[in-house]
């Protein structure tokens, strides 16, 4: 390196951004409930005391649930508003789009506190992962949509129009050549609408009523000491969780392009 | 001829907006014909193509294939298959599956769908590439899944799309040859759109020229190159020279013009074309109507004299620009270079041999 103060630098930045995450393994191993150095000694009780616990399994499979289904809708819908801006001209489609788009920039609070007046005094519903999943659908269409159309943007429209003029029909073509040329797009706008959900805690604190998911459990338990090495478990889960994730999703990517041969614009890894 | 054309253009307009794309094309393209659309960029050949491929609605007039308007047919119900410009290969499928797509809603077995492939490949010659992936192939192999995925379903009218512009030069004028004997081979109709004057001339049976929505001549390619029925078109296809002229008397069939270092003229009536209203009467001449004359050759019809005012070397041809005596412009003279017939220098003084038969007045 010609110029250490950079790479001191970089290398600090790094620091800064991952030792943290590194602490979770760390602590989850550690035999004491208190979190502070020096380490005790190894143990996996946590992990034990983790699949034990009722509510945290219940707050699991909430998440998973709304996560699920909450990507899969905004995954969806996405496809739909991003073919339909990207292929037809319609009136006043700028602001439109621009509409379905701002909840990107909107705060969460302020999604959430609407959100929650619209279902218990205009909708008259009760709370329950049905209105999170709801909310999470509306926090994470912007961002499905914005990859998508990036996918359907660079899909070549003399494709279609080659697959029709050879006898398929429009929802043939759709379904043969646009839907296979847009999955890689389809597989990260899921990714991410799934890990914006997971993690979301505004929405999620306003909408679900008593049901608990994985960010407002967590929250809630950190209250309680005992509780913390239990929840430092639970965040090593996720951690090794989410590079597993990571790992499929770029798999799926490079297979993707090696498959159209498509120019590798860089991805997740 | 009396048979049925297998295209027919009855007034076709095109409006974008207030954009008139089209402005009332009245054509017919015969069966077997290779048929070129050839013109500037923006002078609506693409979109009278994609008129008849079904991708572009008209705004009036009908489009008719083979007899039968075609109004309110769909593209994928249209007895035409068309080759894009980009060639559209499906990068997701393989060679034999892109060149079979077309057989997806036919009813025959496995097995002969694949014997159908096989030939198609086979003809444009690729075979034995059927398992290959689409995207790992060169632009002249994707030309060629292009032309058999097209062609596979015998279609009435095939229709190209500037197939060979994304080409090298050396495969392109490969490919030219190729698309003819194809064409002649499966009896087919080819439509082609092209901005390539040198390419329509060289493929076509017949030629449209098409400016601004319209079509300014629809010819073979002899008649076009040599009696073009405007100075636009004059332009537009090879280089012509151009010379002032005074029209000075009409007699029968005979008009007499006056041009500068040339003299007095008589040119007939089938010589005469269209030059843009209140344009100057000019006198066209392509290069290589005029010769240059070396010491101790005789004359043709008529000789003149200049000097050299320019020399452009191609290898096989000599551009020579002449100023000639009495013109304020130099002319453009094209020479082979046959063997042991020198280059001549700029500032040589020159005889040039022209003949009267070979020129077009343009008023």
């Amino acid at each position: 390196m010609k110029f250490p103060p950079l790479k001191i630098y970089a290398l600090a930045y790094l620091l800064f951004l991952y030792a943290p995450i590194l602490l979770l393994p760390l602590f989850a191993f550690n035999d004491g409930t208190i979190i502070a150095f020096p380490l005790k000694g190894f143990t996996t009780g946590w992990f034990a005391k983790m699949a034990e616990n009722d509510t945290l399994r219940h707050a699991l499979s909430n998440s998973l649930i709304i996560a699920l289904t909450s990507s899969a809708g905004a995954t969806i819908l996405a496809v739909f508003a991003a073919r339909a801006s990207t292929r037809y001209r319609f009136r006043a489609k700028g602001s439109i789009m621009g509409l379905i788009m701002l909840p990107m920039v909107l705060p969460d609070i302020l999604m959430g506190m609407s959100l929650l007046l619209v279902m218990l005094e205009v909708l008259r519903v009760n709370l329950s992962i049905g209105t999170v999943i709801l909310g999470h659908v509306i926090i994470s269409l912007p961002y499905a949509i914005a990859v998508l159309q990036t996918a359907f943007a660079t899909l070549d429209q003399s494709l279609e129009e080659a697959a029709v003029d050879l006898g398929e029909t429009r929802i043939g073509t759709f379904r043969l050549i646009v839907l296979p040329l847009v999955m890689p797009g389809i597989i990260s706008a899921f990714l991410i609408s799934f890990t914006i959900s997971l993690d979301e805690f505004i929405v999620a604190f306003f909408l679900a009523g008593n049901q608990p998911t994985l960010p407002t459990y967590i929250f809630s338990q950190l209250r309680f000491p005992s509780s913390i090495p239990v929840i430092m478990a639970l965040g090593t889960c996720l951690v090794a969780a989410s590079i597993v994730l990571l790992s499929v999703a770029e798999f799926f990517r490079r297979r993707g392009l090696k498959r159209t041969g498509a120019k590798d614009t860089g991805g997740f890894l | 001829m009396t048979t049925q054309p297998m295209i027919a253009f009855r007034e076709v307009h095109k409006y974008y907006g207030d954009y008139h794309a089209l402005r009332g094309i009245t054509a017919e393209i015969r069966p077997g014909e290779f048929f070129s659309l050839l013109g500037p960029s923006g002078c609506g050949k693409t979109t009278l193509l994609r008129t008849i491929a079904g991708f572009e609605d008209i705004s009036s007039g009908a489009v008719l294939i083979d007899g039968r308007d075609m109004a309110g047919v769909p593209a994928n119900k249209r007895p035409t298959n068309m080759v894009f410009q980009s060639y559209a290969i499906f990068p997701h499928l393989s060679v034999a599956q892109n060149v079979g797509f077309g057989l997806r809603r036919d009813t025959r077995s496995k097995g002969e769908k694949a014997k159908l492939v096989e030939e198609a490949l086979e003809m444009v010659g690729l075979k034995g590439y059927g398992a290959r992936a689409a995207h790992a192939l060169s632009g002249g192999q994707r030309q060629r899944v292009a032309l058999a995925r097209a062609l596979i379903l015998k279609p009435k009218v095939l229709l190209l799309d500037e197939p060979l512009s994304a080409l090298d030069r050396k495969i392109r004028e490969q490919m030219q040859v190729e698309l003819i004997k194809l064409q002649r081979e499966v009896g087919i109709t080819f439509v082609l759109v092209t901005h390539d004057q040198e390419e329509a001339l060289v493929m076509s049976d017949r030629i449209a020229v098409m400016f601004e929505g319209e079509i300014a001549q629809l010819a073979d390619p002899e008649t076009l190159y040599r009696r073009p029925n405007s100075r636009r078109v004059a332009d537009f296809i090879g280089v012509m020279n151009f010379l002032p002229a005074t029209v000075t008397g009409e007699r029968g069939d005979t008009i007499t013009a006056e041009v500068a270092g040339l003299g007095a003229l008589e040119v007939a009536r089938s010589q005469v074309s269209l030059a843009p209203a209140g344009d100057q009467a000019a006198v066209g001449f392509r290069p290589e109507t005029l010769t240059l004359l070396y010491e101790g050759q005789q004359a043709g019809d008529r000789e003149a004299q200049g000097v050299i005012d320019e020399v452009v070397y191609y290898g096989d041809m000599t551009y020579y620009d002449v100023r000639l005596d009495g013109m304020e412009r130099p002319v453009r003279i094209s020479m082979r270079n046959v063997f042991g017939r020198p280059v001549l220098d700029v500032g040589t003084r020159t005889r040039v041999a022209w003949s009267p038969g070979a020129l077009v007045l343009f008023r």
